[in-house]
């Protein structure tokens, strides 16, 4: 028999995980239900009779592949520009004399931080003088801004862990700052990049005011946009839209599987830091 | 003190780095505040542009002040403030509590803490809204089950705020888990041996041990909750579009409607700038909460 305090650690994870899993995977399950199945009452919770009608559907109903095609590129090229744009800022503020750079990274979380929702009107504004409106553009920038915030946090903690003394080495050697940064600073940074790129990633991936409304036309919509388009005038239809669901969950859900630590160590470091 | 050459190339240096977040800052946040700004006191609808609207000094902020759906809306934007920040923190703390414990294999907990983070504030809305589905959703099935009656979950303002803030909870709790795992896994072991030798009970030792710990981690998590939380607009959107009425229509939510929607640009604005003011006041009395609390260390 399995001792009780063992059995305590189970229903422990067994909570802990229950809560995260369980709503996707009725969800999962909704989306193998057939139409007819789905009326029954009482509900059936396993599906009785699986099908992947739902799926088709879902592709046929809305351009689903256009959805996601748009979110990754947003989500990619956004993150591209936030991680350079912060890890600059980052070097800057914890390697370079600069003066009152206490007073300049509060400043710039201070801005960063500033309500998406008060910026989504004059942004619209912008965007629509700009003639950026439904173009990749419009979404990028804002979207690199919103997660500078958290990439300055991760990048400077992860540039004050590297040890002055190799820079300092190479720059004795002969090397300017700037070859210092790009052949010892770069290397090493390597796992921190690549943290807050993931964060940038999921952040700009999730986004939905400014993708409804700065990217509103049926061409230009990313995927949390585009799941919303499913529901009818009257009637919604889940399983369609659990398979639609489905689709566009495997991907990011994927990438915090494979990269799980990465994305905590990242999450904490900004958080507690900040 | 003097700056030797090395210095003050390395300013320059520093300068220029910090620059493209500049520019960047510049275009997307500076610039379109000061619009924002100098549109709310402008009357600007469908036909008109900015540049030639009509001034119209703070004639939108009177009209929103006496807007009895601007003040519905802030009041349930504060009622969703004040159930689920809380809230969040109570069920992320039992969380991260759980998630601590000493697990063989480690993925399935932290892949469950990790999910509901990584999705959508929309897809949450989604699933929540099949989940109190009336006919075919879970939650009335297991209500009757149970023995009790089905309940209207979405179509009664109450329940759809209960339901919306319910979404809501499950949604943020993950994240508040995981900042106050990693608080928790800071503490040092000793501090509960100690206790334990001191005779504490697990009780003890959690109120005197793991919380002024987690203080810190804790603050943090509060924080950035109730910025988030200001700004709900995702899930109240997906579950009940603001309805029944304007019962679950927060601030964001009548903004998106006044300038989207009805092309209201000037007004819109000025609900902007009433919202931003709101927000900073919340992030600046817990901002001075935190900086007291660090005195008294």
């Amino acid at each position: 028999m399995i001792p009780t305090r063992r059995r305590m650690v189970w229903l422990a994870a067994l909570i802990v995980a229950g809560n995260g899993f369980l709503p996707v995977l009725w969800i999962l399950f909704t989306s193998l239900k057939t139409e007819g199945e789905l009326m029954r009452q009482p509900i059936t919770y396993w599906p009785q009779d699986p099908t992947f009608d739902n799926y088709l559907r879902a592709f046929a109903d809305q351009p689903l592949p256009l959805f996601l095609w748009n979110s990754f590129v947003v989500a990619t090229l956004s993150t591209l520009l936030c991680v350079t744009v912060s890890a600059l800022a980052a070097y800057a503020l914890t390697r370079l004399r600069v003066p009152g750079r206490r007073i300049i990274l509060q400043a710039i979380l201070a801005v960063a931080m500033f309500p998406l929702i008060a910026l989504m009107v004059p942004l619209f504004q912008t965007m629509r003088g700009l003639g950026l409106l439904n173009t990749w553009l419009a979404l990028i920038l804002p979207y690199a801004v919103l997660s500078m915030p958290v990439c300055t946090l991760v990048l400077a903690s992860f540039f004050q862990d590297i040890p002055a003394d190799l820079e300092n080495a190479a720059m004795i050697d002969g090397c300017t700052r700037l070859q210092t940064l790009w052949r010892v600073v770069v290397p090493l940074a390597g796992p921190g990049v690549f943290t807050a790129a993931i964060l940038a990633f999921v952040n700009a991936w999730d986004e939905f005011l400014l993708a409804l409304t700065l990217a509103s036309r049926q061409s230009m919509r990313t995927v949390p946009v585009g799941i919303t388009l499913y529901q009818g005038e009257f009637a919604f239809p889940w399983p369609i839209i659990s398979a639609a669901l489905i689709v566009a969950i495997v991907p990011v859900a994927i990438l915090i599987a494979v990269f799980q630590e990465r994305v905590v160590g990242g999450l904490t470091a900004g958080g507690v830091k900040g | 003190m003097r700056v030797g050459p090395l210095e003050r190339g390395e300013r320059w240096l520093g300068y220029a780095m910090l620059a493209p977040a500049a520019a960047l800052l510049g275009l997307i946040v500076v610039y379109p505040v000061v619009r924002l700004i100098l549109t709310s006191f402008r009357q600007v609808d469908q036909g008109s542009r900015a540049g030639e609207a009509p001034f119209v000094g703070f004639e939108n902020y009177a009209y929103a002040l006496a807007d009895p759906r601007f003040w519905g809306a802030t009041g349930n934007t504060l009622l969703y403030i004040v159930l689920t920040v809380p809230a969040a923190l109570v069920v992320g703390l039992g969380l991260a509590l759980l998630a601590n414990l000493p697990f063989r294999v480690k993925w399935p907990v932290r892949l469950g803490l990790l999910l509901p983070w990584a999705l959508p504030l929309v897809f949450a809305g989604l699933i929540f809204r099949w989940f109190f589905e009336y006919q075919q959703g879970i939650v009335n099935d297991v209500l009757l089950r149970l023995g009790f009656e089905k309940l209207q979950w979405l179509s009664s303002p109450g329940l759809a705020f209960a339901a919306t803030s319910i979404a809501i909870v499950w949604k943020s709790s993950s994240f508040v888990a995981l900042v106050l795992l990693a608080g928790l896994q800071a503490i040092p072991r000793e501090l509960y041996e100690a206790a334990s030798v001191d005779g504490a009970s697990a009780w003890q030792r959690f109120r005197s041990v793991t919380l002024p710990a987690l203080r810190p981690a804790i603050v943090v998590a509060l924080i950035f909750r109730t910025i988030t939380a200001i700004q709900t607009f995702d899930i109240p959107y997906a579950m009940t579009g603001g309805g029944p009425g304007e019962s679950t229509e927060t601030l964001a939510m009548y903004i998106h409607k006044t300038t989207i929607d009805f092309l209201d640009f000037g007004y819109g604005s000025a609900l902007a700038v009433l919202m931003f003011l709101v927000s900073a006041a919340a992030t600046s009395v817990y901002l001075r909460r935190i900086s007291r609390a660090e005195d008294a260390r």
